[in-house]
């Protein structure tokens, strides 16, 4: 049996396939190569990448992982302590290391969590489908974009300038940077979401509001919960950073003992930084698998 | 909800000579296609109208047009004798889709409920618990309307295809449409929903006056469920005519292949 061909009346015969690749596509691709090679021998000579160096500091990356002692001419004494043995005093590192992680983790919820009207608003005022204004939505995406160009470290390097070292700069600098990132995520699964309920809804006489609470919030709620869970284990991490330029947590004190010489006890900190980001995970990980069955 | 119950005085009281529903010279472009070509219709209340056609004739266009999801370029729409505004919804029309658009995550009374959010303020709309406990009865009897009143608790998303497209009969209803626009309500269900879904679109018409147009792709529905059927092509109606008068040849005609591409 053969086929007979489908075709329009006017449209005339073809029967051999298409190039695989065209000349236009080996154009772009050629110049793009040859663009990305030249950035990347700038970048390159830039940071004065050097295998040397490496492995001339060897003698450095010793002492940071086994410590000396040090004795100036002067007769003034210096200990490193190395790495390892890793600092494993219950009370004075363990211990107090726990209750450290647990502000971390506390900065990392508040920061999250205090921003979620925020980036609420943001969102439905950035989304084609919840604001049919567009001097609103630009000005919500510009603003977005701007908050979110400046880094946690810098709102919290701001904040402590202004309230001084501790925790809460640290919640407020998450809480700005999480609006803008947040507003930006959440709106973008707005966008995404189907625009068919939103349709109806309009086409009943409903408003703005109500067409956003009532036909996209329903419908992108779990991918607005995902996304929420998805921040809050992001923002934990940026907490620790945070701490290392003095907004508290864990990272204040990881900070401290490098400072000190200390490097035993800071890599007994780092071990609780690693099972502390592994719990978190595990947890968003498992609680977005129940969201999504939902 | 009396207008929800059929009674022998209110059959009478059922204008059926003046049209519910007027459109005429409905021009549409989208940038160089012309989509619609002076597209003329008009349904009365109580009588239920078929539009067939090719696809992209421009029957989703029309329909979208009058309830304000797409803008016109020219002609007029008037609704129980009320000119309407372009590019507004009219609280009197109400449309059901071909995917039904409800909101699956939602109670099905919700999504009933949500057909009177044009009628509502802020304060009763601002969440389902800001919706009145009247709103919620009279969502009810709509639900009982369609036959679906036992299923008012379950997730919309739960029910079968004919189901929800029920519910969103009962959602236009909750509108108080006098006009029910319907886009395809029937392609995506099999054969005995869509038989359903037609029968209760009939009935609106016969028992609560309503003026239904919905688009049809198969003539055999649209002849035993409507009273008149018009055929679009090239954005202009080809013909319009009794039901009873719409011979296989004309159906022919109006989906030749060839006649789109003539134009
Ligand atoms: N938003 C749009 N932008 C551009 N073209 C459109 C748009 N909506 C519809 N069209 C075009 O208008 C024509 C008519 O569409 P439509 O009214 O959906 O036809 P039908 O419902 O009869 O199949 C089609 O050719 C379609 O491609
Ligand atoms: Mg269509």
């Amino acid at each position: 049996m053969t086929l007979a061909p489908l075709r329009e009346p006017s449209t005339p015969e073809r029967r051999t396939a298409p190039r695989r690749v065209s000349q236009r596509t080996l154009a772009i691709g050629g110049t793009v190569a040859a663009g990305l090679l030249a950035v990347h021998w700038y970048a390159w000579t830039q940071t004065e990448f050097s295998l040397t160096a490496l492995a001339e500091g060897w003698q450095g990356i010793w002492h940071f992982l086994f410590g000396r002692d040090q004795t100036y001419p002067n007769g003034h004494h210096v200990t490193t302590e190395g790495a390892f043995p890793i600092d494993t005093s219950w009370g004075e590192t363990i211990r107090p290391g726990i209750g450290y992680c647990l502000l971390t983790v506390c900065i990392g919820l508040m920061g999250t969590t205090l921003s979620i009207p925020a980036s609420l608003v943001f969102a439905v005022l950035g989304s084609r489908t919840t604001n049919r204004f567009p001097p609103l939505f630009w000005l919500a995406r510009a603003v977005m974009s701007v908050l979110r160009a400046v880094p946690e470290t810098v709102y919290a390097l701001m904040f402590i300038a202004a309230v001084g070292f501790g925790a809460f700069p640290g919640v407020i600098a998450l809480a700005i940077h999480n609006v803008a990132v947040m507003g930006k995520l959440w709106s973008e699964a707005m966008d995404e979401a189907d625009q068919g309920p939103v349709e109806a809804l309009r086409s009943a006489g409903a408003s703005s509001y109500q067409t956003a609470v009532h036909a996209v919030l329903p419908t992108v709620m779990p991918s607005l919960l995902g996304l929420l869970l998805y921040r809050f284990d992001t923002n934990v991490r940026s907490s620790v950073i945070l701490g290392t330029v003095g907004a508290g947590g864990i990272g204040f004190y990881i900070k401290q003992s490098v400072s000190g010489f200390r490097f035993d006890t800071m890599m007994t900190y780092v071990c609780q930084v690693v099972v502390l980001v592994i719990l978190i995970d595990l947890l968003s990980v498992w609680l977005r698998k129940r969201l999504a069955l939902t | 909800m009396p207008r929800l119950t059929t009674s022998a005085r209110q059959l009478d009281t059922i204008d059926r000579g003046a049209p519910m529903l007027q459109i005429d010279g409905l021009t549409k472009r989208y940038g160089a296609t012309s989509v619609l070509d002076g597209f003329a219709m008009s349904v009365a209340a109580g009588e239920v109208v078929s539009l067939l056609g090719a696809n992209g004739s421009g029957k989703s266009t029309s329909l979208r047009c009058v309830v304000g999801l797409s803008r016109p370029d020219g002609g007029t729409i008037t609704v129980d004798g009320v000119p309407a505004v372009d590019g507004r919804p009219i609280p009197d029309v109400a449309m059901v889709f071909q995917r039904i658009h409800l909101v699956p995550r939602r109670s099905v009374i919700d999504n009933v409920c949500a057909g009177a959010l044009g009628r509502l303020d802020l304060a009763r709309s601002w969440s389902t618990l800001g919706f009145p406990a009247e709103l919620r009865e009279e969502a009810m009897a709509c639900l009982h309307r369609v036959g679906l009143a036992d299923r008012a608790t379950e997730k919309a998303g739960r029910l079968s295809g004919g189901q929800q497209q029920r519910v969103a009969v009962a959602r236009a209803l909750c509108q108080r449409a006098k006009v029910l626009l319907a886009d395809e309500p029937v392609s995506a269900l099999d054969p005995a929903a869509a038989e359903q879904v037609m029968r209760l679109l009939r009935s609106l018409a016969d028992e609560d006056g309503i003026a239904v147009a919905a688009v049809l792709h198969q003539p055999d529905l649209a002849r035993r469920h409507s009273d008149r059927m018009i055929g679009l092509m090239h954005g202009r109606s080809a013909f319009d005519l009794p039901a009873g008068a719409v011979d296989d040849a004309t159906i022919e005609a109006l989906y030749r292949p060839d006649a789109e591409a003539e134009r």
